[in-house]
């Protein structure tokens, strides 16, 4: 039985492993080096590879290992998942009120109050929404600066920024940092031994390995891809080759000569003069090469062969039985094909024609250790899942119990061209609801909010319009407190109007089921002297009848908060407001443990600092502006996705509930016998 | 005993660099390093107490590779050096000492190790935009007209390595050997993009090192009984072969399915009469020499030697490129028909005897590879010798690369703390009002910064000679300390470290290790100066500005630690 002993253990392993995690948290948190048993030394400021090298014993600590790999952010959220735990392993009987607010209020609080804080990554300009390079650099700024060491990061975050933005084509950046984040092991090269400064990008495609042939070309290089061995064999697998002369034997011989020869003319005929092969060719193939002055790069990986697919979608070719005869049509041609010498190790350097969105940049990483260039490749790739993440919708699904009280309330603001439409296609916007009755503050925030359900003029004027206000905004950016826009409307915006298409708008009253398929919001501050106001109507949803309904939102794709604990502090004071004026006791229970676990993060941040900057000053300074409804001030430049906390967050939850329904911990000498995957040899072993 | 046997914890470590005995390890690490530096530095003997060969070094890339360091802190710092050295072959010292003298006096400073690194990196930044500046007085444009910089550079890498145990006669005849094998692997016609050639390292122990020489083209080892196969002198050129298969009959690419041999059917006899044929060819294209990178065939050596065709087998994987440009030969990878493109051509072939040993001497018309013979009496010094060589053929070619050198004997080191601690002395106002430290912290960690690059140029002086600066050119000096009193430095000291300056130019000198007031030490470097002055000391550039940053982000790094977690498995 899990006794009092057992959750203090607990408690302890978690004080002492957040104590360790808060050292290496934010900017000012240093690197730790990992040993391994083999001698290799690493470096990493990783909260998983911490955990990872640390071998804990205590069960506890292990759970939440498997837990923290499932997610790849920043140490930050290993040092979350101990702050929590450190303040919840004393309410063992809450774990499943902590499911209930995952799933019910967590969501419902961060799409109806903490949206009103978002920034957008994305940027007007004329041709329409574009990734703003601002913020991005902010953003990996930020990121890096949790990543990897203080000497570095600001260099390495420039690289990646440069890196993002050259090999990203501006129409489809998912698609793109999808390739890159699933082959970024092959688009990288580490070099030991230079400073880090020398790190670069180059044009084009670098393969691990080095020509077996090279024959120097000009211009345009027609190249194939083969996946076996151009010669031919001289008995095929399952066949028996029954030599009757000597001479037999030497004419096939001869045959297999001529035939190779045959086709590496043939390649040449076709003016063929790079071989990329994912097999080691034999020595006649490299000859015969040679003298038709083919270059030959051999043994490709599968994943660089599946690279090379992406990028130029070149096909491995096979080729014809007969040569000499048909054309050959997977081919393609590279701009460039030379040696690249990397510190005295020479490498193939392709220059790629893309046919994808992904234009082909390779990273040369230099570090004057082996572990410093692993650290940087995995922050990078970190940094690209980030990314993606940033770059997509992220659905929210909760229930909004309506009571008396938010019945009367205007729960949906509707634009003044939009009054003619019915009621219940405004939106639920509770943000106003909380400043005007609970709050009593002053809203100073008019919104504009665009529906999907509106018609397609309708959108396209609005997608004007909002491109039209925003600009002079821009330029004064400290006016502006947020603009959050759905990427949807401006990359695709055909694809909006589909599903305007296939959502009729009558639809959601039967069900009350409100489906907001983009969330468009434009928020604009008005502030006095500019004269932005927007003709803006609060509207109050009369027709809400029943007491709950299901709400589907989008978290939008590009939402960024300021760093500096601004995420934890926002959703720490909704959550205490949520709490103090709930009904139910386990609820607030819950909501107040969680906001009080989240200060945790901005104080190890702030720890350092003191005087103005210190977390008590920082704190009460930013409750201060929430409650009168201010901008809140950062004073720090970086950003971080709004998406990647939010589960973060919810998977700290679930891993907290999970543990806290186990109640006893059982030893056992061996390890647990993986189900549905036994292996015979270990069988054998006991 | 189990395989399911429970993971030890790990044990782990904060803030490494509080703890005496790191600091202890690494002080010690420190002193052996420093106590290597320079021409009158101590050699170290290795040996591993159970017999086998013992290596008497004073090099950082012998010295590391035999090293074994057990504290993470120094595996990093080791790593990193050993990494910059088999980028670079040079300055791998020099980083090591800078390194380990930053994180000495930093960790006496006591800042914060944000402020430090932030620090530490504006100030590699003055060094490094300094030294690439036109304005850099430590720096020398390498003129190509004469061989002067390029023998000072070799030479200055011989002297440094006392462990090559060369006579001063023996060093400038080993320098003006380097050179000359290195300018040999310069091609002749310069295209747009020049692609040196290969000079090979010959071993021939038991010798002089004054009968080391350099060979245009390759020497192949042979035997005395090949010896006596050399046929007649033939006044042409004589055609080459090369081979990259195996010319020993063997069948080793069957395929995957079943080959099935009835009894009176001999594969052997197929396979050399084909080999056979092979020999007809190469004697009807009038070949004289056959080169094989594996094995031939002996029925096939006969043939061939009954024709007069020379044929060497087992050269060797490593020698086939240097054979192909020597040759302009292709590799021939196959038994059948060869066709006329592929074969290459020397200008004559020799056999020469050195020492005990014979060799082949392939001589070709032109061509970029030369074989440097190299000599020494006992093994540890060949060594030795073989490693300084690599190191300053590698540091030529750099050298070529970014046509300068950095003056040596300690001198760009004082000069750059000299400009540094001028720099921030005088502009440290600004620099504070950008970034977040104060000007006292600022002051602070430059004097660490600055005392750091002197102390390395101080470590070139083991005898206990006073060293000294000098307050106009910044420029290092070491003299006697028999004087008591500080009474004439001008009849003193001779020549500064680098050999640039002498002391009779009328200039004060000042304590290295004392403050001295900051100043701002002579722009411009007169090229009268770098023209007259025999026998500079200078060091590789390219070397030296990456060894500094190597070794400056290994500090950092080093500085970042917050723990070590060492895996007891």
């Amino acid at each position: 039985m899990a006794s009092l002993g057992s959750v203090t253990a607990a408690l302890r392993v978690t004080e002492v492993l957040e104590a360790i995690a808060s050292r290496c948290v934010g900017p000012e948190g240093g690197q730790v080096l990992c040993t391994k048993p083999t001698g290799e030394v690493l470096l990493s400021r990783d909260g998983g590879r911490l955990l990872e090298a640390l071998h804990v014993e205590h069960p506890l600590a292990r759970g939440l290992h498997a837990i923290r790999e499932k997610d790849s952010f920043t140490s930050e959220n290993t040092q979350t998942h101990q702050r929590h735990w450190k303040n919840c392993c004393q309410w063992k009987c809450i774990s499943q009120a902590l499911l209930t607010f995952q799933t019910q209020i967590l969501d419902c609080i961060v799409d109806q109050f903490l949206s009103r804080h978002y920034l957008s990554v994305f940027s007007s300009s004329a041709k329409g929404w574009t990734v703003c390079r601002r913020s991005v650099e902010s953003l990996l700024e930020a990121y890096f600066c949790g990543r990897v060491g203080r000497n570095n990061c600001r260099f390495i975050s420039q690289l990646m920024c440069d890196y993002v933005f050259k090999c990203m084509d501006h129409e489809s950046v998912v698609e793109g940092l999808e390739l890159v984040d699933n082959c970024f092991l092959e688009l990288n090269v580490g070099v030991t031994g230079l400073p880090v400064s020398d790190s670069r990008i180059v044009d084009g495609l670098v393969l691990h390995r080095d020509f077996s042939v090279y024959c120097p070309a000009d211009g345009d290089i027609k190249m194939v891809m083969v996946t076996e061995v151009l010669q031919p064999p001289f008995s095929s697998s399952k066949s028996e080759f029954v030599l009757d002369s000597e001479a037999q034997f030497q004419a096939s011989q001869c045959w297999i000569v001529e035939r190779t020869k045959a086709v590496m003319k043939h390649l040449q005929s076709q003016n063929i003069k790079l071989l990329l092969s994912s097999v080691k060719q034999p020595d006649l193939v490299s000859y015969c090469a040679r003298l038709h002055s083919i270059s030959v790069v051999e043994c490709l990986s599968s994943e660089e062969v599946s690279l090379v697919q992406r990028i130029t979608g070149l096909l491995p070719c096979v080729l014809p039985q007969v040569p000499s005869q048909g054309e050959i049509s997977d081919t393609t041609l590279v701009k460039f094909c030379k040696p690249l010498i990397l510190r005295s190790k020479r490498y193939v350097h392709l220059g790629l024609v893309s046919t994808c969105a992904f234009i082909p940049h390779c990273v040369v990483l230099c570090a004057p250790v082996l572990g410093l260039v692993q650290q940087h490749e995995s922050a990078f790739r970190g940094a690209f899942k980030m990314l993606q993440q940033l770059f997509t919708d992220l659905d929210l699904n909760y229930i909004i119990q309506t009571n008396a009280q938010r019945d009367s309330s205007p729960l949906a603001c509707n634009n003044s061209r939009e009054c003619s439409r019915p009621p219940e296609i405004g939106k639920y916007q509770d943000v106003i609801v909380k400043s005007e009755n609970k709050l009593e503050n002053t809203q100073t925030h008019s919104k504009a909010y665009s529906n999907v359900v509106a018609s397609d003029t309708e959108l396209k004027t609005r997608v004007t319009w909002s491109a039209h206000k925003e600009t002079p905004l821009d330029t004064s950016q400290t006016n502006v407190i947020l603009k959050c826009l759905s990427p949807e409307k401006n990359w695709v915006i055909s694809d909006c109007e589909l599903l305007v298409g296939s959502n009729p708008t009558g639809n959601p009253t039967a069900e009350d089921t409100r489906t907001e398929m983009s969330y468009d919001n434009v928020q604009v501050t008005s502030h006095p002297g500019k004269g932005c106001t927007l003709p803006v109507m609060y509207k109050s949803l009369e027709a809400c009848t029943s007491l709950s309904y299901y709400c589907s939102s989008t978290l939008p794709a590009g939402c960024v908060l300021p760093v500096g604990g601004n995420f934890e502090i926002l959703l720490h004071y909704y959550l205490v407001n949520y709490a103090k004026q709930c009904q139910q006791s386990a609820e607030a229970t819950v909501s107040m443990l969680i906001a009080n676990a989240l200060l945790g993060i901005p104080k190890t941040l702030y720890k350092p600092k003191n005087g103005k900057d210190s977390f008590p000053q920082i704190y009460m300074r930013s409750l201060h502006a929430l409650q009168t409804c201010q901008p809140m001030v950062s004073g720090q430049s970086g950003l971080e996705p709004v998406a990647g906390k939010y589960q973060l967050i919810a998977s700290v939850i679930q891993c907290l509930a999970k543990i806290l329904t186990v109640d006893l911990v059982i030893n056992i000498k061996r390890q647990p016998q993986k189900i549905g995957d036994q292996d015979s040899e270990d069988e054998l072993e006991h | 005993m189990s395989r399911f046997e429970a993971k030890k914890p790990s044990l782990c470590k904060t803030e490494p660099l509080t703890s005496e005995k790191v600091r202890f390890t690494l002080s010690v690490l420190k002193g052996i390093l420093a106590s290597c530096y320079g021409p009158s530095g101590r050699l170290k003997q290795l040996h591993n107490g159970l017999g086998g060969c013992v290596c008497t070094t004073s090099q950082s890339s012998a010295l590391l590779r035999n090293l074994s360091v057990t504290h993470p802190v120094l595996k990093v710092l080791t790593a990193s050096v050993q990494n910059h050295v088999s980028c670079f072959s040079d300055c791998g010292l020099f980083t090591a000492i800078l390194c380990c003298n930053l994180i000495e006096n930093i960790q006496k400073i006591g800042l914060t190790p944000t402020k430090v690194i932030k620090l530490n990196k504006y100030l590699l930044g003055l060094c490094t935009s300094y030294l690439k500046s036109e304005a850099c007085s430590c720096r020398i444009p390498v003129d190509f007209s004469s061989t002067h910089i390029f023998l000072g550079l070799v030479r200055s890498i011989l002297t440094s390595k006392p462990a090559c145990m060369l006579t001063r006669k023996e060093a400038d005849h080993i320098s003006a050997l380097i050179l000359k094998a290195f300018l040999l692997t310069i091609p002749e016609s310069a295209e747009d993009r020049v692609i040196l050639g290969k000079s090979i390292i010959v071993p021939l122990k038991g010798q002089r090192v004054i009968d080391s020489a350099v060979l245009p083209g390759l020497l192949i080892e042979i035997s005395e009984v090949q010896l006596r196969l050399l046929p007649t002198q033939k006044s042409s050129a004589l055609k080459v072969a090369l081979f990259c298969v195996s010319l020993s009959g063997d069948f080793s690419n069957a395929g995957e399915g079943t080959v099935v041999v009835p009894y009176q059917v001999s594969l052997e006899n197929a396979v050399l009469e084909q080999l056979l044929n092979l020999g007809r060819q190469l004697v009807g294209d009038q070949v004289d020499l056959v080169l094989c990178q594996k094995v031939i065939h002996p029925s096939l050596k006969q043939f061939l030697s009954e024709h007069h065709i020379i044929a060497i087998d087992r050269v060797g994987v490593t020698l086939m490129e240097p054979l192909s440009k020597v040759t302009g030969a292709t590799p021939i990878g196959s038994l059948n028909t060869i066709a006329s493109t592929t074969y290459g051509s020397v200008k004559d072939l020799s056999s020469a005897r050195f020492g005990s040993k014979h060799f082949f001497h392939l001589i070709p018309n032109e061509a970029t590879v030369c074989s440097l013979l190299l000599c020494s009496r006992n093994d540890t010094a060949w060594e030795e010798l073989k490693l300084t060589c690599q190191t300053a053929m590698h540091v030529l070619q750099l050298t070529i690369k970014e046509p300068w050198v950095l003056l040596g004997g300690g001198c760009t080191e004082t000069h750059l703390a000299a400009y540094i601690r001028h720099k921030v002395h005088n502009e440290a106002e600004d620099v504070v009002r950008e970034d977040g430290y104060s000007q006292a912290e600022l002051r602070i960690a430059t004097e660490a910064f600055c005392s750091a690059l002197e102390s390395v140029a101080s470590s070139l002086e083991h005898d206990g000679g006073d060293i000294l600066i000098d307050m106009k050119y910044g420029h290092f000096w070491s003299g006697q300390s028999d004087s008591a009193s500080v009474v004439n430095w001008q009849d003193m000291l001779s020549r500064c470290g680098c050999g640039l300056y002498n002391s009779q130019e009328g200039l004060s000198w000042s304590f290295l290790r004392s403050t001295y007031h900051p100043f701002a030490p002579q722009k411009c470097l007169s090229q009268a100066a770098v023209g007259t002055a025999s026998n500079l000391t200078v060091d590789c550039f390219t070397a030296k500005l990456s060894g500094l940053q190597v070794a400056i982000e290994t500090a950092n790094l080093i500085l970042d630690l917050s723990y070590v977690i060492e895996d007891k498995n």
